[in-house]
């Protein structure tokens, strides 16, 4: 097999010592303190108790913490190699995921038994910002704008789309065009491509929506307006907006909210955790979170910004997409703002699988903050592939 | 000048500076020296983070926005909502009053009643939770039926009686297996109890479901298992006895189950009554009853007004119907052959036949149309115009007010009705309490009629006949009356003053005495005198209905009222062609305390079949003396005043 990287080019490697005082410790500070949030709120959610969810969401941040750090420290040219490789395999799992994924709630998403489940679109989260990047990586600057340098990328932007939408999971397909066309813009991929294809879009519609058929338009109005169906998600969303609404300025006090407490609303511990969060700690806590969200979203801005290479700059900035249209997905879900789809809050709802991904998202960052300095060229990467 | 150690550290934050100024020069700046391609798109991507970074920041303060929205701007109406959803409001039901006898005997009163009730709205489904309750208590299809119409008809957030008077060990059971069924709670409430039932039921009455008038009247008949008087006291002093309903705030999870009780208004439990019925003597009366058909019997006594005896034969059991109503014993007792349910001390109307003579004989002698010493001749008949009156019997000559009332001359009354008249007739009936509704704190009394020209226009548009009034001398023809209304008239007789009857002891117990009546005292003595020779003296029509006591005397006067006129009598066969048989007494003659009316429907004659009834009880009533002793109002009234403490539910 043919070495991906040319023996001949020196490259320095940076001792582990010096890895671990570049490392981003007041970002780490930021997060502890955001997934800290998350367990007292797990911990008011099960009626001031540590079991079932608060224990296990301390010891699964403690997991992706060691994750992050593996991440954070390993070699970035390693992953540089492995990026398509573990984009196939997360193309292959989704993909198996249609034919021998566990349905449950009328939708394929998991893969595995109950406890040893997880969801390949986490994975897939990951490999697609790592693909992506790698593209740019081996793209010459000079070419990014030229249309067929633009089909590949959008050819693994749309394969994961299309997966997604197929389980049905309109907010993990939601999730991945984020990252993926906010990866293509900040890789300088020229205006007018998104110029041409909002407009696109826009016009295409009225013609799509005179093909579908009456169910299907159906479904898409109810997507849109959940009222339309009251038994169903329109009830959750009502609760929700009663139990954000009534924690008022200063909130109900920690484990006094009473629609959470008293199981008015639904997934408390998933993703309504917000919903709970802000009626017990009201405007000012609803607040202090998204506060902190935005100090991590302007940490890894920063932190995309210093990199002189490529492929860090476009990692650290893809997960970035990544952490925020979580958040923004996930509350303006919660206060109605956007239909029910089902997206965690990072760090603070309870589940393993987005907790990990989540984790290992911010080890791509701070390994990418890490090798700031390195410069890798093109004649390191080999052939294409 | 500083030490190394600072100088790396300056360093290192001169490089931070210098990264971040570059960084955000980047960002600004075109191109104005001509890099290579790379640097450019690092320079573009600098650009974009920047813009990318601002659109995220919008977001943000979208979702900022928002939350202010709701928590701040919108606040208040989603407190309410939310109020709304975890809190529901639960009326008490109150504790009703209890009803004593005058000897403080309880009558009715509530007792505790254990019982499941459902919410609709917090069932997942309400036959499944139905069938759940009853794997533990039977659910007949009829209440399952009665609760799914009920949950369908009102908000389903009120709460439906399911089953009651669960046992313990049922209510124990539910109460384990409640927090799993969403919906069902069990229920501590009370019934009603009532003692010595079949000998009070008349008097007392019972309770029953509020019916649908009531429901919209007043939203506390909602209260499942709350019971409002549908006859009786309990009917005419419902209000009293009913008392406030309380409400409790619970709070409530997004199943119904209940978490904690908020909040609660105690409910006011209703007023105790005591009745100036003894009980003790209504019983030996329907007892003295239950050989005739369809008897009773009013007895008053005569200074007070309160009625110590007031019996109606056929009766009935009210614990049957007044809980846990079973529809088919109910149909029963409605449909029964001779209404039982119907009190005919208060609802029977009579023609009061000879006992009406003493009205008569009143009437005759206040309008100076006879004289004490006037005497008639009874042939046996008495001819007006061309029809001729019958008398039961030749009397012969020599019959003066005395002798008539004793032996009950027909031809008398009938002369000396024709010359009082009709309508002076009616005064003096009315003045003795005839024709009147007394306020009883009892539903349903009749009037009884009081014939005048007056009454005869008003009624068939007709002038009154002169013929007419004849019969009515008798009280026969037009006249009718209740056995009350013949007590009260007894009574008014004995004392000469506007006895009105009661059935309450009043709270103050300083009793005004009673008007004077507008009826000569010696017309009155002379009535009296023939009435005492009806039941003392050789040939009064109720000699043998003397009291067997050796100094207390009856005074009475027979009576025996034709159903039908003599000429049809064919047309009745049986008992329904039978006359009814009717007595008025008091007792005793020279101190007048009790005073009674006894009906016997289709009994037969008076003589024969009313006064021997009359003579057990009051003899009774006189051995017992229930007048004598003190009522056992104030004791029990301040008694209950202080244990009327608000019900605490459960």
């Amino acid at each position: 097999m043919k070495a991906l990287f040319a023996d001949s080019v020196e490259r320095p490697q940076v001792l582990l010592k010096k890895k671990l005082l570049l490392l981003n410790w007041p970002f780490l500070l930021l997060i502890t303190a955001i997934a800290l949030i998350g367990v007292g709120a797990l911990y008011s959610v099960a009626k001031g108790s540590l079991d079932p969810w608060a224990s296990r969401h301390v010891a699964r941040y403690c997991l992706g913490l060691g994750l992050l750090f593996v991440i954070a420290l390993s070699d970035i040219r390693w992953w540089l190699r492995m990026a398509y490789p573990l984009y196939l395999v997360a193309l292959l799992l989704l993909a198996a995921v249609m034919f021998i994924g566990v349905e449950s709630g009328g939708a394929r998403r998991w893969l595995g038994y109950q406890e040893y489940s997880f969801q390949p679109t986490e994975l897939m989260k990951i490999a697609l910002v790592l693909a992506v990047a790698r593209y740019y990586q081996w793209l010459p600057p000079r070419q990014v704008s030229w249309p067929w340098a633009v089909l590949p990328p959008l050819a693994i932007i749309a394969v994961p789309v299309f997966l997604a939408l197929e389980q049905p999971d309109l907010g993990t397909a939601a999730l991945f065009g984020i990252i993926g066309f906010g990866l293509l813009f900040l890789a300088g991929v020229s205006w007018l491509y998104f110029l041409g294809g909002v407009v696109g879009v826009i016009a295409a519609l009225p013609h799509v929506w005179e093909h579908l058929h009456d169910y299907q338009r159906e479904r898409v109005l109810t997507f849109i307006d959940p009222e339309r169906d009251p038994s169903g998600s329109g009830y959750h969303i009502l609760q929700s907006k009663i139990a954000i609404g009534s924690g008022g300025f200063a909130g109900k006090g920690f484990m006094q909210g009473t629609q959470a407490q008293l199981n008015f609303l639904p997934e408390k511990h998933t993703d309504f955790i917000f919903t709970m969060f802000s009626e017990e700690m009201g405007f000012i806590g609803a607040c202090v979170l998204l506060t902190l969200y935005l100090l991590a979203l302007l940490f890894i801005a920063y932190m995309a910004l210093r990199c002189r290479s490529t492929f860090p700059r476009l990692v650290a900035a893809g997960m970035g997409l990544c952490l925020f249209a979580y958040v923004f997905i996930n509350v303006a879900m919660v206060t109605g703002l956007v239909p029910v789809v089902g997206v965690p809050l990072p760090l603070v709802s309870y589940g393993g699988t987005s907790m990990l991904t989540m984790m290992a998202g911010f080890g791509f960052v701070l390994n990418a903050h890490i090798n700031r300095q390195v410069l890798i060229r093109r004649e390191e990467l080999g052939p294409f592939w | 000048m500083k030490p190394p150690e600072y100088g790396v550290r300056i360093r290192r934050q001169r490089a931070r500076r210098a990264a971040l100024l570059r960084l955000l020069r980047n960002a600004v700046r075109k191109t104005g020296e001509q890099p290579d391609y790379g640097v450019r798109l690092r320079h573009r991507f600098s650009r974009r983070a920047v813009l990318i970074g601002g659109a995220q920041a919008g977001l943000f303060g979208l979702l900022l926005w928002r939350l202010r929205q709701l928590q701040i701007v919108e606040s208040s109406d989603y407190r309410l909502l939310s109020d709304e959803n975890r809190i529901t409001t639960q009326l008490v039901a109150p504790v009703r009053g209890t009803i004593y006898d005058r000897a403080g005997r309880v009558v009715a009163e509530d007792r505790e009643n254990f019982r499941v009730i459902v919410i609709p709205a917090f069932c997942k489904d309400l036959g499944a939770t139905l069938d759940a309750i009853g794997r533990i208590v039977p659910v007949s299809a009829a209440d399952k039926d009665r609760v799914m119409r009920a949950a369908r008809r009102q908000s389903g957030y009120f709460p439906v009686l399911v089953v009651e008077g669960l046992t313990w060990r049922q209510f124990a059971l539910l109460g384990v297996l409640a927090p799993q069924l969403a919906g069902v709670r069990p229920d501590r409430a009370t019934y009603r109890r009532y003692h010595h039932a079949s000998s009070m039921a008349h008097v007392v009455g019972y309770v029953g479901m509020a019916d649908k008038a009531e429901v919209d009247e007043d939203p506390m008949m909602r209260v499942p298992g709350f019971r409002t008087g549908k006859a009786g006291i309990e009917k005419g002093l419902d209000r009293e006895l009913r008392g406030q309903a309380g409400t409790i705030d619970y709070e409530v999870d997004a199943h119904g189950r209940v978490v904690r009780e908020l909040a609660s208004t105690p409910s006011v439990r209703g007023k105790d009554l005591v009745l100036t019925v003894d009980q003790e003597l209504q019983t030996i009366a329907l007892k003295r009853l239950e050989g005739l058909r369809v008897a009773s019997i009013v007895v008053i006594d005569v200074l007070t007004g309160g009625i110590i005896v007031m019996a109606s034969y056929p009766t009935f059991d009210p614990n049957d119907i007044s809980f846990k109503i079973d529809a088919r014993k109910w149909s029963e007792l409605a449909r029964a052959k001779d209404h039982p349910l119907e009190n005919r001390a208060l609802r029977g109307q009579y023609p009061p036949g000879s006992t009406f003579k003493v009205v008569t004989a009143l009437a005759g002698l206040e309008n100076e149309v006879i004289t004490p010493f006037e005497r008639m001749n009874c042939p046996g008949s008495y001819q007006f115009g061309r029809r001729s009156f019958r008398c039961w019997k030749a009397h012969g000559g020599g019959v003066d007010v005395h002798r008539a009332i004793k032996e009950s001359c027909d031809v008398y009354f009938y002369e000396t009705v024709k010359r009082v008249g009709i309508d002076r007739l009616a005064v003096t009936s009315r003045a003795l309490g005839l024709g009147q509704i007394y306020d009883l704190g009892l539903a349903g009394q009749k009037q009884g009629i009081v014939p005048d020209t007056a009454w005869k226009r008003k009624r068939f548009g007709q002038p009154w006949y002169p013929g007419e009034t004849i019969s009515c001398g008798i009280g026969q023809g037009y006249v009718s009356t209740t056995p009350l209304q013949l007590a009260v008239m007894a009574a008014r007789i004995a004392t000469g003053r506007a006895v009105v009857p009661r059935l309450i002891v009043p709270a103050d117990r300083a009793l005004e005495p009673f008007a004077p009546l507008a009826i000569d005292p010696a017309n009155l003595d002379l009535v009296r005198a023939g009435m005492y020779g009806v039941v003392n003296e050789p040939g009064g029509t109720a000699v043998r209905s003397a009291l067997p006591l050796p100094d207390v005397k009856m005074a009475g006067k027979t009576g025996t009222s034709q159903v039908i006129s003599a000429k049809n009598q064919h047309k009745l066969k049986g008992w329904e062609g039978e006359t009814h048989a009717l007595f008025i007494a008091y007792a005793p003659f020279d101190a007048p305390r009790y005073a009674a009316a006894c009906v016997v429907e289709h009994g037969g004659g008076g003589s024969r079949a009313a006064a021997p009834v009359v003579r057990d009880i009051m003899t009774e009533i006189i051995l017992r003396d229930p007048a004598a002793r003190p009522s056992v109002a104030a004791v029990t009234q301040a008694g209950t005043a202080s244990a009327s403490v608000p019900e605490q539910p459960q």
